[in-house]
């Protein structure tokens, strides 16, 4: 591989989705956020969970996670009825390089444990 | 005399007429029982680990390979290798709409082949179709020469393979940000067969004379996903993807 290219192929990695490059998520990074959902917006060109969670003062904070378009979704199993507001999840998820409350999210679990498909049923 | 001579040849007219399109009617069942089944939605197999992210699993783990039409170690020649260092350079900062060929026919995006005697539609989940005739025409003549993203394809089936002849195709890396930089001269030849009932196997020769050295050769397969029963389209209605210097962030959502 030639030298120029080396940092930005990892970026890259072998894939990038359809709308934008990866870039502005910290993949090297792991955060798993617990709490409570917003909002599902089951959209395209992404879809998002708007999660609310306490942060270290108690108070309620939102994040915004970003997901794979509707169609990809599917095809790991999810539906637009996945997620409910008010339903208690846990998320791992990449966040930000900018530091907002945002991320690409990489897996779900509920709160009874159960893995959510895609990512997280392969066990990242 | 003459009403009933009429009548007569009225009647012979229509028999006529009537055989005639019956025949055209059972040469066209027969050319349709010809043409192979690929009914179904269909994914890339190198795109088929995409999970809830939008990437695979491999995502952020170093040693990713890049994808073939991408790849730095391919035949670029010193132009082709000036416009690959452009596109990585410029990716972080663009987003598209969709695929573009000829990236679509080695993404993550579920596709879904339409075939009939005298064309066969591919069109993915972004709206994209590709028109490739197969019904003897040829390219338009050079003075009609119309560039665009999907191209001009002509094509033809030996026995159960569909050969695609492609030209006129838009730099592809202008409407999709991590697309090959080929030119406008670039010519595409592809070759799709079904070797199992769930995959079907495409080579792409690209031979472009302005990026690459020698012909580029795209080995790819599709596999029949049994979780989608349809393609849903959409707009992107909620496009949350803004400029923060020289990368994305995500807006806050809309109320």
């Amino acid at each position: 591989m030639r030298k120029p290219f080396a940092v930005l192929l990892f970026l890259y990695s072998s894939w990038a989705a359809a709308h934008h490059s990866p870039a502005m998520f910290n993949l090297q990074q792991r955060v798993v956020l617990a709490g409570s959902v917003r909002e599902f917006q089951w959209t395209n060109p992404h879809s998002y969970i708007q999660l609310l969670v306490k942060d270290a003062a108690g108070k309620e904070v939102e994040w915004s996670l970003e997901m794979a378009a509707p169609t990809y979704l599917a095809n790991n199993g999810w539906r637009p009825s996945t997620l409910k507001p008010g339903q208690q999840i846990s998320v791992t998820m990449s966040p930000l390089v900018n530091g907002s409350n945002g991320g690409l999210v990489l897996g779900v679990t509920t709160a009874d444990g159960r893995n959510l498909g895609g990512n997280s049923q392969r066990g990242n | 005399m003459y009403p009933c001579k009429n009548a007569k040849l009225l009647l012979l007219s229509a028999l006529v007429v009537w055989q005639v399109s019956l025949h055209a009617a059972e040469e066209r069942v027969e050319a349709f029982a010809s043409l192979p089944d690929w009914r179904g939605i269909w994914i890339a197999e190198s795109g088929f680990d995409t999970g809830i992210s939008g990437f695979p699993d491999t995502i952020g783990q170093p040693g990713a390979k890049p994808r073939q039409m991408v790849d730095p170690a391919g035949p670029w020649n010193a132009e082709g290798q000036r416009r690959l260092a452009g596109m990585y350079a410029g990716m972080a900062s663009r987003k598209a709409a969709g695929w573009g060929f000829p990236l679509m026919m080695d993404s993550p995006a579920p596709l879904q082949f339409l075939i009939t005697p005298e064309e066969t539609i591919i069109i993915n989940i972004y709206q994209e179709a590709r028109h490739v005739y197969t019904d003897d025409r040829d390219h338009p003549p050079e003075e009609d020469r119309w560039i665009t993203t999907w191209g001009d394809s002509v094509g033809h089936w030996e026995d159960d393979t569909l050969v695609i002849d492609t030209v006129w195709v838009r730099d592809p890396s202008r409407y999709f940000q991590a697309s090959p930089p080929f030119s406008e001269e670039a010519h595409y030849a592809e070759r799709l067969h079904m070797t199992a009932p769930d995959r079907i196997e495409l080579e792409m020769t690209i031979v472009d004379p302005v990026t690459l050295s020698a012909p580029m050769v795209v080995k790819s397969a599709f596999v029949r996903t049994p979780n989608l029963d349809r393609l849903v389209h959409d707009a992107f209605e909620n496009d949350r993807s803004e400029l923060d210097g020289g990368t994305f962030t995500i807006a806050p959502p809309k109320q």
